[in-house]
């Protein structure tokens, strides 16, 4: 297969590959506890393919539980989580290669150099023709220039640039952001958005955010956590931004699950 | 498929051996951590023993003593190698690629063999040179890498496992500590047998140290098969 050729910039997919029928994130009274905690509580959503969703909530909401979940790193204890038609617990090797992960924490290694790491990550999902991929990717994020620089010397925009580098490699239909703007200078939160935005067309996005603004103005879905629970879940078009940001506000004083 | 499944799983393999190879070689920091525990070692040795006498030969332990150095250089050491993964959160990374966990305990286990076998190599010719007297060694050269490599596969996979088990407990050191030696203590009698054999020669000790290699192998396949079995569910607890 003509792999690299059929490769479009940032998504390494084809543009033109069939429209799929399935949606991007159906998930079904997810239940994930620690010990006596439950980090989720009953959480059900569906999110149709290219969709953008946005999820708000206080800190110890299960966001991030969540998104381990849709991501394999954890599993449910009880309840069903589908991505891209895939189930997370009895397809989950299928379904590694179909998502990206960019969370606050780079998952880079700091004794390898920029070049090195997007290899290394080439190598682990079998991307075809990687030497040019990395290449291309390097040069999309900015960072070709410092591409045989240790990462250990990179500054946080950097690093979170790289990130999504790795999590681009390997073309994913569903990417998933742990916060990706946390610790940005707004240089780097410029460079963060370019890249979502050329990226935005032909993926789906599940993004955890604690800028309502931010996280509203890119979404087109929108979901409230708290305690571990759905608090509220629409498309963007229904929700009134006043009463959302009311909403929103009410759960921050609920408190961690 | 299964073809392409397999070259695939090669290709990771390969990778990630590569990559602790090359940090390790940048940092430097299992090997310089576990070559100064084992060299320190061989110091406390030559206390503890020097007030043995003439009359005491030192050859009748060294297998023991090498042994005992590789055991508590191995639990220093082989913790760091998934740790380094876990702090920097790339163990996440690692886990969240398409790769059978699998080939992440050969390719981790291959790697501590590696700087293992590396800190034997330095550590042997002063353990010689400071217990051994010229002409001491009496058995057969070549037994000595054959027992050694048979101990080291058992060692980095049984310390490859637990330092995965440890990555995700509270009290990391502990846990590989109090589990490493019980799951060692045959492998470590067979390994010091063999070993004995090799530095003592004399009658029937290629029997005694075929018996130990024996036992050595059986150990390392034992190892190698509840790993590959186990490994998906320890990785991800
Ligand atoms: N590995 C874990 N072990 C025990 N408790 C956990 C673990 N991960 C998360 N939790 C708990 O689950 C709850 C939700 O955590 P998390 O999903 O990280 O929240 P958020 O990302 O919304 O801040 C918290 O109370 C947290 O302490
Ligand atoms: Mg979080």
């Amino acid at each position: 297969m003509a792999a690299s050729s059929a490769r479009s910039g940032l998504t390494g997919r084809s543009m033109t590959e069939p429209a799929t029928i399935y949606a991007a994130v159906e998930v079904r009274d997810l239940t994930r506890t620690f010990g006596a905690r439950k980090a989720l509580d009953r959480v059900s959503f569906d999110l149709p393919t290219g969709a953008f969703l946005s999820v708000f909530g206080p800190n110890g909401a299960g966001k991030t539980t969540l998104v381990k979940v849709l991501t394999t790193l954890t599993a449910p204890s009880k309840g069903t989580a589908r991505v891209s038609g895939f189930d997370v617990v009895a397809d989950a090797v299928e379904l590694r290669s179909r998502i990206g992960l960019i969370s606050h924490n780079p998952l880079l290694y700091p004794d390898l150099s920029a070049e090195e790491n997007l290899a290394f990550f080439a190598d682990m999902y079998g991307v075809a023709d990687a030497g040019t991929r990395v290449r291309e990717l390097l040069v999309a994020v900015e960072l070709d220039h410092r591409r045989l620089d240790l990462v250990r010397t990179f500054s946080r925009g950097m690093l979170q640039r790289l990130s999504i580098a790795r999590a681009l490699l390997h073309g994913p239909e569903v990417l998933f952001l742990d916060e990706p703007y946390s610790g940005l200078d707004p240089h780097a939160v410029e460079i963060l958005d370019s890249l979502i935005e050329q990226i935005r067309a032909n993926h789906t996005f599940v993004m955890i955010s604690h800028d309502l603004n931010k996280g509203l103005a890119l979404c087109s879905h929108a979901l409230i956590l708290a305690k571990g629970k759905v608090v509220l879940s629409a498309p963007r078009t229904e929700i009134d931004e006043n009463q959302f940001a009311a909403t929103y506000r009410a759960t921050v004083g609920m408190g961690v699950a | 498929m299964a073809s392409e499944a397999r070259g695939l799983g090669v290709r990771q393999f390969k990778a990630i051996l590569r990559k602790d190879i090359v940090m390790e070689l940048r940092t430097k920091e299992m090997i310089t951590s576990m070559g100064i525990y084992a060299l320190l070692t061989m110091v406390i040795y030559q206390v503890a023993l020097s007030q043995s006498g003439t009359a005491f030969d030192p050859r009748n332990i060294a297998a023991g003593l090498l042994w005992l150095a590789f055991v508590f250089t191995s639990m220093l050491g082989l913790n760091r190698s998934l740790v380094h993964e876990k702090d920097q959160g790339c163990l996440e990374a690692l886990l969240l690629s398409p790769v059978d966990r699998p080939v992440i305990f050969f390719s981790k286990a291959v790697g501590n063999l590696v700087f293992l076998l590396i800190v034997q190599v330095l550590t042997i010719p002063v353990f010689a040179f400071l217990f051994l007297q010229e002409g001491s060694y009496a058995g057969e050269w070549w037994m000595i890498p054959l027992a050694l490599l048979a101990g080291s596969v058992g060692i980095s996979g049984v310390g490859t496992l637990l330092a995965t088990m440890s990555v995700n407990t509270k009290g990391k050191d502990f846990v590989l500590a109090v589990l490493f030696v019980p799951l060692m203590y045959p492998l470590l009698l067979a390994a010091v047998s063999a070993t004995s054999a090799a530095v003592l020669g004399g009658d029937g000790s290629v029997q005694q140290f075929w018996t130990g290699m024996g036992m050595m192998a059986g150990f390392d396949a034992i190892m190698l098969l509840a790993s590959f079995a186990l490994y998906e569910f320890i990785v991800g607890a």
